[in-house]
């Protein structure tokens, strides 16, 4: 199941002759589907973004840039302004939302996957239900209660709150891939460990985490780009620059109709950039966590 | 605390007699510790929450206009009688329906294409899977720039193949056509989640079933039919569910290109409105807890229509 970009899976159809040159055809037509799906929409965005305002507006469109420039990227990045200033300030807080609840979560669920996976307690079935039975609701159903929560204890408009908000939306996924994977191992280092004389805590710090660490980067990498993707809760949740994460500052310029779509491209991008790059580079992690969070 | 190292499925170190007597049912409070920080936040920030949402959507819940009384199904009934509301039902049933059907029919077609074997296999899944990875919102300024009217991409290449004579608004204007293209961005979306979970179900078919199936003379399309769907149906159903629950709550898509028209709310923005800018929490939570009843069972619905047992 986690194998599978490891090239020729258990599974995988070898055509009989037969079919060979019809398959072939077809194959490639889908590889070439697949391929041109998902990119040709990136790669407008990034061809809009290199080109002039001016540019942009021709009909038909450039469907490459005539004259491609990094102005637009040189604007919002060090250029002076309101939508310069928003968009810089809310890549700093995205990315503090985003670590920090990549990094809580994961201690979190690592302690609390590490006692489902391999403690008996009293009420331990209850709890770990109750865990899951949370990730069947849609996120939204507790937004307007978390909203008032987070007003009560003054929190709305602050770091403090939306990354609490975050923990609790991811922690659940994540005990349920670090469960999965901490169940997975075998059994017998650890008892070794602990007939050598280590303690529980130490057995988790130098047997569990070290064996479990794919499934821990799986846990947090989805993590952290479920983060970098929330939008209603930080719309709700911030009220100004000081907390707005990328995502919200990019709706309401969109909104605002006042930014030209090169520009407004370029924003794009960057906002795009740390995901892609973690998602191409590490997307076998990815896949893993995934399926070990989804099929069970 | 360095005594009782206890598993579920290892009565032998635990019943092994030794100097140290271990006491089995003393109270052992390590895994509570362990536990608690993330029940706080379970209990704390979704339990508690989602119990509140239950009950405040029986009760008159208006910021700017006390007091807060209980009002039974008032709530409700004023859902619908709101006619923006009544109108995003329609468009929700439009996205669900749109988006499942495309998002399942893709994410077999992919999954298929990646059970082959071919050079470059593992780079076109780190290409698949890019749009599930990258946020709705921005995925929705990614569109904007092929739907739009005045410089959309969609409109250069229609009006190049002289499919059209001048540029077309396509977003806003007729609501089936308004809906199709915002869902077209959500699938974008959510599909590759659906094909990687049916590949991970294809791939536990085991290759002699289809090798059979050729050997008595199936056709491609008998052995599509009767072997791989059949028993994909378990990737399938997760697959399905999922995408279930990411278009009845659908939010940034619709916000970003359609902005609050009517042609393309959903019921998730009509909450958004209702609560944070009408500020009526009552008929927030109320269409809150309509939403996620409606979710799980339509969720519940497709598991028991779709799934079915496979061995092999």
């Amino acid at each position: 199941m986690t194998a599978l970009t490891a090239g020729a899976a258990r599974g995988t159809v070898r055509p009989r002759t037969g079919l060979r040159k019809r398959t072939h055809w077809l194959r490639w037509a889908g590889i070439a589907f697949i391929a041109l799906w998902t990119l040709i929409p990136l790669y407008w965005t990034l061809n809009t973004s290199l080109q002039t305002d001016a540019q942009v507006s021709s009909k038909p469109a450039y469907y490459v840039p005539p004259t491609p420039s990094l102005h637009n990227y040189a604007t919002l990045l060090t250029g002076s302004g309101d939508v310069p200033d928003s968009i810089r300030s809310s890549f700093v807080n995205i990315m503090i939302e985003c670590v920090a609840a990549t990094v809580i979560t994961v201690i979190l669920s690592t302690l609390a996957a590490y006692a489902f996976a391999r403690m008996q307690f009293r009420g331990r079935q209850v709890l770990f239900y109750a865990v899951l039975a949370t990730m069947a609701f849609p996120a939204y159903t507790t937004l307007i209660p978390l909203y008032k929560i987070m007003t009560w204890f003054g929190l709305v408009n602050t770091y403090t709150g939306i990354v609490l908000v975050y923990v609790s939306g991811f922690l659940p996924l994540a005990t349920w891939i670090l469960y999965n994977y901490m169940s997975s191992l075998p059994v017998a280092i650890e008892e070794a460990a602990s007939i050598d004389g280590a303690g529980r805590m130490q057995v988790l710090r130098h047997v569990v985490i070290p064996l479990a660490w794919p499934g821990i980067v799986s846990t947090a990498i989805i993590t952290f780009l479920f983060a970098w993707g929330q939008f209603l809760f930080p719309l709700v949740l911030s009220s100004d620059d000081s907390t707005e994460p990328l995502t919200v500052v990019i709706a309401s310029l969109q909104g605002r109709h006042v930014v030209p779509f090169s520009l407004m491209s370029a924003a794009g991008i960057i906002a795009i950039a740390i995901p892609a790059v973690i998602a191409v580079l590490l997307n076998r992690f990815i896949v893993s966590g995934l399926l070990t969070g989804s099929v069970k | 605390m360095t005594v009782g190292y206890a598993t579920d499925d290892r009565p032998a170190l635990r019943e092994e007699p030794g100097p140290v007597r271990r006491r089995r049912r003393a109270i052992d409070p390590l895994p509570w510790l362990l536990v608690s920080p993330l029940m706080l936040f379970i209990i704390g920030l979704a339990l508690v929450p989602a119990a509140f949402t239950i009950g405040a959507s029986f009760f008159r819940v208006q910021e700017l206009n006390p007091p807060t009384e209980f009002n039974g199904i008032q709530n409700f009934v004023k859902l619908f009688s709101d006619s923006a509301i009544v109108s995003s039902m329609g468009n929700t049933a439009l996205y669900v329906v749109i988006g499942v059907v495309l998002s399942t029919v893709l994410g077999i077609v992919f999954a298929m294409v990646l059970q082959q074997n071919f050079r470059g296999r593992s780079v076109l899944i780190a290409v698949l899977i890019l749009p599930w990875a990258l946020p709705g919102v921005v995925e929705g300024i990614v569109w904007v720039n092929i739907w739009d009217g005045n410089t959309g991409l969609l409109n250069s290449v229609l009006t190049s193949l002289h499919l059209i004579g001048h540029y077309q608004v396509f977003l806003g204007q007729n609501q089936l056509v308004t809906i199709l293209l915002i869902e077209i961005v959500q699938v974008w979306q959510i599909t590759p989640l659906s094909a990687l979970l049916i590949l991970a179900a294809l791939q536990n078919i085991p290759g002699d079933l289809y090798e059979a199936a050729s050997l008595d003379g199936a056709s491609p399309w008998q052995i599509f039919s009767r072997v791989t769907l059949p028993l994909a149906r378990p990737g399938i159903t997760v697959a399905m569910v999922q995408a279930v629950i990411a278009t009845l709550n659908v939010f940034d898509q619709p916000y970003v290109l359609n902005g609050a028209a009517s042609t393309g709310s959903s019921l998730t923005m009509e909450t958004y409105f209702v609560s944070f800018q009408s500020l009526d929490f009552g008929e927030g939570y109320a269409l809150s807890l309509l939403i996620t009843v409606v979710t799980l069972i339509v969720s519940f619905l497709v598991l028991k229509l779709v799934y079915r047992p496979v061995e092999f």
